[in-house]
């Protein structure tokens, strides 16, 4: 029913459609979530800031597949999201490793899960480890590892699988600024080489409008599509260049003032 | 020569020293105090020592102490192996775990050396009854361990799996089990030594052979001397037995982790 969407400019395509969410308490329905409306285009960066408390991570794990909408759907390349989907890299706050396995133990553990430990899909996992720099690292233990080369691990494990989306839930929020700003540079190198799109939440504006095409503004609860910027901001960026641009600052000033 | 140096320079060589000492004053105090006493009372620590040496040498405590290990061993591997199983299956499904549960409870509101009588009633004087006692002792601790290992898993870790698309089988063996290991081992080194004292006292209740009937067997006829021979019997057999527990356990976690160091520390678990 989905032809025209067509193989290529589908696999990465996210339609959100009357998205609601709540929650039973004791106190009565809590609503997480009301009528969220978005389309993201493939290789789309989207950027997603709010209060805390406003659903953001709700939101994504409703695009990803690990809880359902109450009402609403998710679809991605035309298909309607009912489980965690093969095509989709989750990266979440914490880098999530084991630790009783190597780096690289590490990056392989989705072809394993899948059944697929492949000599070939061993290299693809030394290639995402060269691109996210840890190539010096493969048989350390996170233990060992540093916050950011952490998480390093964990973005390379969401790409290894050649995923079309890639699902970000403040992947950068725990480590220091400086980490995070170069973090940040490479995120959007590695998104250039690999063309995924990509949903980034953060409730960290100047990385939202930094990183993104689009920033969804969302209101607290219940969840709402408040705005919806455009970044229009060349490409490449660095923060030198960002931050020396005055459409920065005013969208910048523009999110604040609705987040208050 | 450097390790030396370290060695002065610690804490270690003092903490040695003071348990040399504390040893041999206690030793000391023993030979002092069994000196006024009558030796049936307590016996002087140096014919407590020829009287091992002798018997130990001589071969006489070999079967005792051949029966005692075999019904350590067998009550620990039965009963361990029982509530590791059993403890998965309750982590793994809700109608396991409300079956399981009340029955658990029950066997251990009730004091297992009670049961003692009636097994040898069924079983005999032989090694059985001592097996199943060591068994029911050492279950529960493995039981709770592989329960409290499993279900402390982090919720993100579980999370991973799910968008990972991992089965239920995958998800234990890849991350729970794993994740579970140092409690389970905590929950054997317990089971081990509960094992140790459930086989002895089991042997009180009726026994012809093994350190516990040997015990019994002195009582009777008065000769405490060869009591003490049994009790250092015993306590060397369970510092055997709790070095056994450690090798194993650093060689498995040396495997999962690397070093029984920081890591482990950094993942809240005591070493």
């Amino acid at each position: 029913m989905n032809d025209q969407t067509g193989e290529l400019s589908g696999r990465g395509h996210i339609e959100i459609d009357g998205l609601t969410k709540t929650y039973a308490s004791d106190a009565g329905d809590i609503t997480a979530l009301q009528g969220i409306d978005f389309d993201i285009a493939p290789r789309e960066f989207v950027g997603i800031v709010g209060p805390s408390g406003c659903g953001k991570s709700t939101l994504l794990r409703c695009v990803g597949g690990l809880i359902a909408p109450s009402v609403g759907e998710v679809r991605i390349g035309g298909d309607v999201v009912t489980e965690p989907d093969p095509r989709i890299g989750y990266v979440f706050q914490q880098a999530v490793l084991l630790p009783w396995r190597r780096v690289l133990d590490n990056v392989m553990l989705p072809f394993e899960i899948a059944g697929r430990p492949t000599s070939e899909n061993r290299a693809k996992a030394l290639e995402v480890l060269q691109m996210v720099g840890l190539s010096d690292y493969l048989n350390h233990r996170p233990g060992e590892l540093s916050g950011g080369m952490q998480q390093r691990v964990s973005v390379a494990r969401a790409l290894v699988v050649e995923p079309s989306i890639l699902l970000m839930d403040e992947p950068f929020g725990a480590l220091d600024a400086q980490t995070r700003d170069s973090m940040n540079v490479e995120l959007l190198r590695i998104w250039n080489e690999s063309q995924t799109t990509v949903v980034f939440v953060t409730h960290d504006i100047g990385e939202a409008l930094f990183l993104s095409d689009r920033v969804m503004v969302m209101s607290v609860r219940p969840g709402r599509v408040q705005d919806v910027i455009d970044v229009d901001l060349p490409r490449p960026r660095t923060f030198t260049e960002v931050e020396a641009d005055e459409r920065f600052w005013t969208l910048r000033q523009r999110i604040r003032e609705q987040l208050n | 020569m450097r390790r030396l140096l370290r060695f002065l320079r610690s804490e270690a060589w003092l903490g040695r020293l003071l348990v040399i000492v504390s040893a041999v004053v206690l030793i000391v105090v023993w030979h002092l105090w069994a000196r006024t006493n009558s030796p049936l009372i307590l016996p002087e620590p140096g014919p407590v020592l020829e009287r091992l040496l002798d018997y130990v040498g001589s071969g006489r405590a070999n079967p005792h102490i051949w029966i005692t290990v075999q019904e350590i061993v067998l009550g620990f591997a039965l009963g361990g192996l029982a509530g590791i199983g059993l403890g998965t299956l309750a982590s793994e499904f809700g109608i396991a775990r409300r079956v399981i549960m009340p029955y658990v409870i029950v066997t251990q509101a009730l004091p297992k050396f009670a049961l003692a009588p009636i097994l040898v009633i069924w079983f005999g004087f032989g090694m059985t009854p001592k097996v199943i006692i060591a068994a029911l002792i050492a279950f529960f601790p493995l039981l709770e361990n592989t329960y409290l290992g499993l279900t402390t898993t982090p919720a993100e870790m579980l999370e991973l799996f799910r968008a990972l698309r991992a089965g239920r089988w995958t998800t234990l063996t890849k991350c729970r089990a794993l994740h579970a290991v140092p409690a389970v081992f905590s929950g054997l080194r317990v089971a081990l030594m509960l094992a140790l004292v459930g086989a002895v006292v089991a042997e009180y209740v009726g026994a012809n052979k093994g350190l516990g009937a040997l015990i019994i067997v002195s009582q009777g006829t008065l000769d405490t001397e060869l009591m003490f021979v049994a009790f250092v019997q015993l306590t060397v057999l369970g510092l055997l037995l709790d070095q056994a527990h450690g090798l194993v356990y650093r060689l498995v976690m040396r495997r999962l982790y690397g070093s029984v160091g920081a890591e482990m520390r950094a993942a809240g678990v005591s070493v």
